[in-house]
């Protein structure tokens, strides 16, 4: 059970599931929104990364005593490595309709795509199967910023897990208002989401120009302090050069890869079967490009002592170890849910027994820890 | 009115305790399935995991849900349906379920006629049985297949309004149930009327005295085709009418809203997820007066 006293968490006496100990400052706008200081962001100073840096190293003696998995992300105390991607898990409310389903098992949450005005989304078919991979043109559907944040987080559980809103937005201008929207909330982080590739303005035509992504992630950095992950687009010519772009401009963490854009067509009605022409391919299918990408971004984000999401077709703990051993510090679960809503924790079991085979206390060591350099 | 369950889901690994091959291509399969079975309501679906090739799991429509047990009806049409028609009894797979709102009885409307068509037959019998053992009768139902019937067919003996003629058929399962029901086709199978389902409900509709025709309400699961005619006739006789829909899914709990559907509210158009806030919708709501969708300009969204 937490305690809320003063500036700190407490465990108390007895409690099952002890949490790790919170230090971070609060923000005073938080403060009177009555949030709960296990899930404060940063205050943005000149030594912010740095003092990001010790933090960690405190955050993650502590955590090993407690759990190898548990870690922190961008001041963020994670469950496990793992974190539900946007658009695979709604606002957060339906996956606990599952028996046996906790958030608690993951290490954050990224909530369904948002814009400053609900958008329908597409038409018919927005998903389709294909070889070990799916194809979905959903076009973010939701109910704009603002209902999100005075709908929708207000009944999500924030002891059980970190909350990170996706952003997306047709103009520049759009994206740092929809930021701002969430920076006077209680999300923990803030997903931009230059990468959409199922959206005809914005997303993945902003994700592919480094000039772009920059221009968009200056201008939510300057619309919030809360941490900043950029998530990048695998369609384009050189992903690295973008990620540097994107540090440059303020963000915090980046988020590798979205979905690959495709499609497949209907022969027998010479039509493309999805509703929107072509999707976004996900799945397995697609695990050894996200893979090398996130090596790719790696070997930027390490000089800047930026940490990714990594993800794209992860299915299981092997999976998930592959990606922290490409660079990643965190690993994105997506499609595989739609199989196995209970897979997260076969995969942090997984990851438990190979970090205990190997000799190593914390996930986090694994994060590019190969042992030859591509 | 269609109901939200509440938050009820089960992932359960069950065993096939039977499997029936039927003509067309069509199985019913059983799985011993307590937790799902004991939740599951008519309208409802289980969504199956279809062997280490198929990356998505398929939604299938409860047949019936007894004891432990459940039943589903489905088509080979891909090798999703290929990996599950070549299970055997005594074989495991994993279901998630049971999935979805249900259909409502309208209590002002003690007349049910139910239509289904094809695959879409299961959740009609499986509610028309549950009727039947609420003891919410009549319910009357219009099967209708291009292939032969997967279920025994038969004589009908039960009489339903407006067919009368001795010689049409019935489904033998329902009638045991003290369903009557009548079969339309048009394929011209034997037995059958040869048309569409609406054609015989709409003579039933006429065969009924003003009365009873204002105390009857239609439910309906099949082809889109088939539920279109079905809003006609709902719309044309002023009767309430609750479609069960279907679309191409992922997830199948609403975590990725790529089933939706265009759905006709109050405030204007909404996307609505066959899933979890479907799959049976009203169908004013599915195909509202008017011209077709595909005919009605600034239908694109986004």
């Amino acid at each position: 059970m937490l305690v809320n006293h003063g500036q700190f968490m407490v465990i108390q006496a007895g409690a099952p599931q002890p949490p790790i100990i919170q230090t971070k400052p609060q923000g005073v706008h938080q403060m009177e929104l009555g949030a709960d200081i296990g899930r404060q962001p940063y205050d943005i100073t000149g030594i912010r990364r740095n003092f990001r840096m010790i933090e960690n190293n405190i955050e993650h003696r502590r955590s090993a005593a407690e759990d190898p998995l548990r870690m922190d992300f961008l001041g963020l105390a994670f469950n496990s490595p793992l974190v539900l991607l946007s658009g695979c898990v709604g606002f957060g409310h339906e996956y606990p309709r599952i028996a046996g389903f906790s958030h608690t098992e993951v290490g954050a949450v990224c909530l369904k795509g948002t814009t400053l005005r609900a958008r329908l989304g597409n038409p018919p078919h927005r998903v389709y199967e294909t070889p070990m991979g799916m194809l979905n043109a959903i076009g973010l559907q939701n109910p704009g910023a603002r209902a999100v944040v005075e709908r929708i987080l207000p009944g999500l559980d924030f002891s059980a897990t970190r909350w990170i809103a996706n952003i997306a937005g047709a103009t520049v201008k759009e994206y740092a208002e929809v930021c701002r929207v969430f920076d006077d909330s209680p999300i923990d982080a803030i997903e931009i989401n230059i990468s959409c590739p199922n959206v005809k303005e914005g997303g993945m035509i902003f994700g592919n120009s480094p000039a772009m992504s920059a221009r968009v992630v200056e201008a939510c950095r300057a619309a919030t302090r809360k941490p900043l992950i950029t998530k990048l687009s695998p369609n384009q010519a050189d992903i690295a050069a973008n990620a540097r772009r994107c540090i440059e401009a303020g963000s915090d963490g980046l988020a590798v890869i979205n979905t690959l854009s495709g499609m497949a067509i209907d022969i027998e009605h010479r039509r493309p079967v999805i509703g929107h022409g072509q999707g976004g391919l996900s799945g397995p299918a697609i695990k050894p490009v996200a893979l090398l990408k996130v090596h790719q971004v790696y070997a930027v984000a390490r000089r800047h002592g930026i940490p990714i999401i990594g993800q794209g077709g992860v299915a299981d703990w092997h999976d998930a170890v592959e990606f922290l051993l490409a660079g990643a510090t965190a690993v994105g679960i997506g499609t595989a849910l739609f199989r196995d809503p209970l897979v997260c924790r076969k995969i942090n079991a997984g990851i438990r027994d190979y970090l205990s085979r190997h000799g190593l206390t914390r996930a986090c060591e694994l994060t590019g820890a190969l042992n030859k350099e591509v | 009115m269609p109901r939200t369950e509440p938050a009820n889901l089960r992932v359960e690994q069950v065993r096939v305790t039977a499997h029936q091959r039927r003509p067309g291509a069509q199985h019913i399969l059983e799985f011993l399935a307590p937790e799902i079975a004991a939740r599951a309501r008519p309208g409802q679906f289980v969504h199956i995991e279809c062997g280490p090739e198929c990356l998505l799991r398929r939604p299938m429509s409860i047949l019936s849900a007894q004891g432990d047990k459940i039943e589903i009806l489905f088509k080979q049409v891909g090798h999703g349906t290929g990996w599950l028609a070549a299970r055997k009894v005594g074989d495991s797979l994993s279901l998630i379920g049971p999935i979805g709102n249900t259909f409502q009885p309208d209590t002002d409307r003690p007349l049910h006629l139910l239509l289904g068509g094809g695959v879409g037959l299961p959740p009609i019998l499986f509610f028309a049985e549950w009727l039947h053992r609420h003891g919410a009768m009549p319910a009357w139902v219009i099967a209708g297949s291009e292939v032969p019937f997967p279920l025994a067919t038969r004589t009908a003996h039960l009489p339903l309004p407006g067919m009368e003629s001795p010689r049409m058929h019935s489904l033998v399962r329902l009638e045991r149930s003290g369903v009557a029901n009548r079969l339309a086709s048009l394929a011209g199978l034997p037995g059958c009327f040869t048309g569409q389902v609406t054609e015989p409900a709409e003579n039933l509709i006429l065969a009924l005295d003003p009365r009873d025709r204002n105390r009857l309400s239609l439910y309906a699961c099949g082809p889109t085709p088939m539920l279109r005619a079905t809003a006609a006739l709902a719309a044309r006789y002023k009767l309430p009418c609750q479609l069960s829909l279907e679309e191409y899914m992922a997830c199948g709990i609403g975590g990725c809203a790529g089933c939706t559907v265009k759905i006709a509210t109050a405030t204007g158009p909404a996307m609505k997820r066959v899933c979890v806030d479907g799959p049976i919708f009203e169908a004013a709501e599915v195909f509202p007066p008017g011209p077709r969708e595909e005919e009605r300009p600034g239908s694109e969204l986004d």
